[in-house]
């Protein structure tokens, strides 16, 4: 029998496939979803669901940061949603990018925010409802965030390197080829402009697939303290930061070390790969 | 239901591109955002179209996966004595939407064009087409199926050069 989802740290955060198909037209939530592919959306969608794309709605569309607070705010009024709408995220490639708008949301100090278990995939081959429809929802109110959290869940570089040089633990989720040097490209992706290959002197290989089963549903709780606890002998009090090439994947591992085990330092290392190894004079480890 | 293709018009004016594939910039381009997204849905959705058919041979057949790309693809060429060009693509599942929009646009805008000119064929429409918004970092492989094509240009002639050699 499969150990309860109530053993999780913060089991709330989680929702089935089968729970949203009953719970669509719930009032005081927004359903949301965020892809890798920028037009699987508009082929079909969870009936209800807005789109949040992680480059032109969360992004800074100059520099390499996240929107200000005022155009959160703007994007918050945009999608019908308020501070207390409960945001349920669900997305493409085992939830990376649903992972990564919610850490998003949360740097903007939304609370209210869920994922679906096995997100888009699940949805999909369990053969549940799709529509192409773009549902328009009243402007909402969102009073502009009063800062970032970026100094909570988010490490720069240089926080990043004193992290290392201070032995603490760093996670990186890439694949094992990427962390040991062999490539610098993620597996069936074109390469990302990065110059050097390898990882983060200390840093421990936890792919972030390892933290999910075949059908993208995250592995149980048990699972989960296994390879994270034991595997990688991380402590309940531990200052973490996890990172793997632009802080997609790592979104997903922040997302199983805060909410399903628990863990209250957690931050990720958005810059990543693709800052720390074009960084010149940056430590790298290689093997 | 799926929304139809926007046929081009016939009358684009002329450019470095094959017609076809001029056609279908010069429609592009004069679509706003939103049906811009519109026709790519709807080329992706006829991507299958461009699959094989039973009983169709080619001259040169090349299925891969890459290890940069996400998945399977299969690249079917059949060549007129005079060189022109005619494509059949499969794509695996996993390919992104943008890509298989692409596919269908590439098998039908190239139709025809001979291989020099498909060899000779600058990237820079892909943007004209989709939208600089779109074609980014983990969008890139709007480019491949293009490449996928010179490749099998390239191969057909490299064999065509060592028969006559």
């Amino acid at each position: 029998m499969s150990e309860p989802i109530s053993q999780y740290a913060h089991p709330e955060v989680l929702v089935s496939t089968e729970w949203l198909a009953q719970h669509l037209n719930d009032p005081g939530q927004r359903i949301v979803e965020s892809n890798e592919d920028v037009l699987l959306y508009d082929t079909g969608h969870v009936p209800g669901a807005v789109h949040i794309d992680w480059r032109a709605d969360l992004q800074d569309p100059v520099v390499r940061d996240y929107i200000s607070p005022e155009a959160f705010a703007e994007l918050m009024k945009k999608n019908g949603i308020s501070p207390d709408t409960t945001v349920i995220f669900y997305g493409d490639k085992s939830n990376w990018w649903a992972c990564y708008a919610l850490w998003a949301f949360r740097l903007f100090g939304h609370t209210k925010v869920k994922i679906v278990d096995g997100g888009r995939d699940k949805w999909i081959k369990e053969g549940r409802a799709l529509t192409k429809e773009k549902p328009k929802y009243p402007p909402a109110n969102y009073p502009v965030p009063a800062k970032r959290l970026d100094d909570e869940i988010r490490a720069f570089y240089e926080e990043t390197r004193a992290h290392f040089e201070a032995k603490k633990p760093l996670i990186d989720v890439r694949s094992p080829g990427e962390y040991r040097g062999e490539i610098t490209h993620m597996p069936e992706y074109p390469q990302e402009g990065v110059l050097r290959g390898g990882h983060i002197p200390g840093a421990k290989s936890v792919p972030w697939k390892t933290a999910c089963n075949d059908d993208a549903t995250f592995k149980s709780p048990s699972e989960l303290r296994k390879i994270y606890a034991e595997g990688v002998g991380l402590k309940k009090d531990d200052d973490i930061i996890a990172y793997c090439r632009i802080g997609e994947r790592s979104s997903h591992t922040w997302f199983v070390l805060t909410y399903l085990l628990g863990y209250p330092q957690v931050r990720n290392y958005d810059g990543s790969w693709t800052e720390w190894g074009n960084k010149v004079r940056a430590p790298i480890e290689r093997g | 239901m799926s929304k139809r293709c926007v046929e081009p018009p016939d009358d684009t004016t002329p450019s470095s591109y094959p017609k076809p594939l001029a056609s279908i910039i010069g429609l592009f381009e004069s679509l706003p955002e939103e049906e811009k997204r519109e026709n790519l849905i709807a080329y992706a959705e006829q991507a299958k179209k461009h699959e094989p058919k039973p009983g169709e041979t080619f001259d040169l057949e090349d299925v891969r996966k890459d290890e940069e790309c996400t998945d399977t693809v299969g690249v079917f060429m059949k060549v007129d004595p005079d060189r022109q060009a005619h494509f059949r693509i499969t794509l695996g599942p996993q390919v992104q939407t943008l890509t298989k929009a692409m596919t269908s646009i590439l098998c039908k805008g190239l139709d025809g064009s001979t291989l020099d000119e498909i060899l000779d064929l600058p990237g820079d429409f892909v943007p004209r087409i989709v939208g600089g918004n779109l074609v980014r970092i983990r969008s890139q492989t709007v480019y491949y199926i293009l490449t996928r094509m010179k490749s099998a240009c390239r191969v057909f002639l490299n064999r065509l050069r060592a028969a006559g050699a």
